[in-house]
């Protein structure tokens, strides 16, 4: 598929970790589309592997890196071809910006606002100091933060505030993508609303393409236009929002959402039951099979991944007859 | 049973576990180790009643106080004003042997499991040692007790437990095991201070349905710390919102649900999502600003300065008292002051 809206398109894409006991597979064999514009929410339980998938995506990798490989084409380049001196000068920052997990955290208490948000601008971007400022003051009332507030400390800021201004630096550069981890997950109720608020805005007038990595469904239904599941390393499921969150096919989806308290309507609640597999030794086959009530033989092997229409694929023995096999 | 908001009847009254009445706890905060520099009013004129085999959810945000009311009621801070009764017992009547006693009548279940469980004791020894401590020598009844929590909160086979360490257990088999130890010396009531936020959403129901399932079988009564307005629907009689220090809102739930009444609980309803896909073409109406300083707290009602729907002269110079909407439906708000 050469699709020219697609920015990013991941396959096969590996991440295993070098651990004493064996590799951890973190990211196993994962491959999507995101096309400019869009959203893509990264679903999961904690050790899913979806904080891993963000570090393939930006490189930046640990130490004990064991597994590297895959596709991973941005803009239509291959950037897995780039050596870590040219990613760093072309792509991080520049084209695919960050936001860390608890990021809020991360600015240096010592150093005005507006000076650690123009450096990127300054190193990555080559802009002059006054150009780095004007620039600066933009995003920052994109993100609908008053201008006046980047001559302050990141003390004299609260913590939702804190999280707008990293927004801010992350636009700055004008990035193509961005990847949000757990942006509002340190958050309280409100600023969390608020935040929200502030990338669905970002993300219709400035047209920025997000990948969102986060364990709170509800939440994510705020700005995702597609949903990705992921489970012990796997991407079990790939639908729009829309497919997703009235039809979600996979077993692990479907629990996954029966266990998401609602407030407006009254649901019977479910939950899991056991727990994830270690990652170091997965067992062979279908990875959820241990928890799923929907085991048969079949599962026992590895399930091919499925194209249930309306570009949703799934990873499960049992949409096998019903959708086509993309490779089995 | 359902239950109402407001007590009523000479007979609930009576069967209250827990009578709180306009409880203040304030921390002083001093300048230069020496100069009184004002206080802190993290709890400023609380009153409520629990009743056995109910829950009372308590919503709020950070800084809101809610904790605060937790560790009040456990005795961890001091009362600045106001009692407590617990079982027709003023705290402040008690002596050392009277706190044990209080004490072990409570069971509280923490945010953080892996925090509150001590890594270097195994399973066993994390359960005999609040029956230690409490005067339970007897090995036989020792050996009854750790059976039966560890098959209430479902740790089984218990023999493959007994000398696990908190580590070697998952987030939702530590936070079993922590309900395990509230447990084991027969409580009459439960604090459970956020006990879910920092588990899986997968997990939370699970634990959520364990807590009351153990309210059913021993009749407890339960406070639910939250700031999880989604959970609090399945699992509690009564909502109680709290903002700066102070209970806003007390309904009962399904008042509450049908319709919020405090401008603050509006809020919090609006800014709370539902996994629906209709979430992604509208935005959220959120009040603008910062929850007010518990120090120099503003005048009148806590949230005017946020407030849209304020009234000038009123709002901003009076604190509202509780106005009963309903009978089961309390907001501190004046704009209820006609109702």
């Amino acid at each position: 598929m050469t699709d020219k809206n697609v920015v990013l398109d991941v396959q096969n894409l590996k991440l295993y970790f070098r651990t004493e006991s064996g590799p951890v597979q973190a990211v196993d064999d994962v491959s999507f589309q995101l096309k400019a514009g869009h959203t893509l929410a990264v679903v999961g339980e904690s050790g899913c592997g979806k904080s891993s998938l963000a570090k393939a995506i930006l490189r930046l990798l640990p130490r004990n890196v064991s597994e590297y490989t895959g596709k991973i084409e941005f803009d239509g380049v291959d950037i897995m071809q780039y050596s870590d001196e040219e990613y760093r000068r072309k792509i991080r920052w520049h084209q695919i910006a960050q936001v860390p997990q608890a990021s809020m955290n991360s600015l240096n208490p010592v150093i005005r606002i507006e000076d650690q948000l123009i450096e990127p601008l300054l190193i990555h971007d080559k802009m002059t100091k006054q150009q780095a400022r004007t620039r600066v003051a933009e995003v920052f009332e994109v993100v609908g933060l008053p201008v006046d507030f980047l001559q302050r400390y990141p003390f004299e800021l609260s913590g939702g505030m804190r999280q707008r201004a990293i927004i801010a630096m992350a636009l700055a550069s004008n990035p193509k993508l961005v990847v949000l981890d757990e942006p509002s997950s340190a958050l309280d109720l409100l600023s969390q609303a608020n935040l929200m608020n502030v990338l669905k805005r970002v993300k219709n007038e400035i047209n920025t393409t997000f990948i969102l990595i986060t364990h709170d469904i509800g939440t994510a239904s705020e700005l995702a236009d597609e949903v990705a599941v992921m489970y012990a390393g796997k991407m079990v499921e790939y639908a729009s929002a829309q497919y997703f969150y009235t039809d979600a096919h996979h077993p692990y989806s479907q629990k996954l959402m029966a266990s998401v308290p609602t407030l407006r309507e009254d649901k019977e609640l479910g939950f899991i039951p056991g727990q994830p597999p270690s990652l170091i030794n997965p067992p062979t086959g279908c990875r959820f099979a241990a928890r799923c009530e929907k085991k048969f033989e079949k599962c026992s092997m590895e399930p091919p991944t499925t194209d249930m229409g309306h570009g949703a694929t799934v990873q499960c023995w049992l949409f096998e007859e019903t959708g086509e096999v993309k490779n089995a | 049973m359902p239950s109402l908001a407001k007590p009523l009847s000479q007979q609930q009254e009576q069967r209250a576990v827990l009578r709180v009445e306009d409880l203040h706890t304030w921390f002083e905060v001093r300048r230069m180790g020496f100069f009184k520099a004002g206080d802190v009013r993290a709890l400023d004129g609380v009153s409520f009643e629990l009743y056995a085999g109910e829950t009372i959810s308590i919503v709020g945000e950070s800084g809101c106080g809610k904790s605060t009311l937790a560790k009040t009621i456990l005795g961890i801070n001091h009362i600045t004003k106001g009692s407590v009764h617990f079982d027709g017992e003023d705290l402040s009547s008690l002596d050392k042997e009277g706190w044990k006693r209080y004490r072990s009548n409570i069971g509280y279940i923490q945010q953080d499991p892996y925090g509150a469980l001590p890594p270097f004791m195994s399973v066993k020894r994390i359960l005999e040692e609040p029956m230690i401590i409490n005067g339970i020598r007897d090995k036989d009844e020792q050996q009854r007790r750790i059976r039966q929590v560890l098959e209430e909160v479902k740790l089984a086979p218990i023999e493959d437990f007994l000398p696990k360490f908190p580590h070697m257990l998952s987030g939702g088999q530590q936070q079993r095991l922590v309900i395990a130890r509230a447990m084991i010396l027969e409580p009459k009531m439960l604090i459970a201070d956020e006990p879910v936020s920092m588990l899986d959403a997968s997990v939370r129901i699970e634990i959520l349905q364990l807590l009351q399932a153990l309210q059913r079988k021993h009749n407890l009564a339960i406070i639910y710390i939250t700031h999880d307005l989604s959970t609090v629907r399945y699992f509690s009689e009564r909502i109680f919102t709290m903002y700066g220090g102070k209970i806003i809102e007390k309904s009962s739930t399904q008042a509450l649900l049908k319709e919020p009444l405090h401008p603050y609980t509006k809020a919090l309803f609006e800014a709370t999502s539902d996994p629906d896909v209709q979430n992604l073409y509208s935005y959220k109406d959120i009040p603008s600003g910062e929850p007010p300083s518990l120090m120099n707290p503003p005048k009148g009602c806590r949230f005017h300065p946020r407030c849209r729907q304020i009234i000038k002269g009123l709002c901003d110079q009076q604190m509202p008292p509780e106005f009963w909407v309903r009978e089961d439906h309390a907001a501190t708000c004046w704009l209820y002051k006609d109702k």
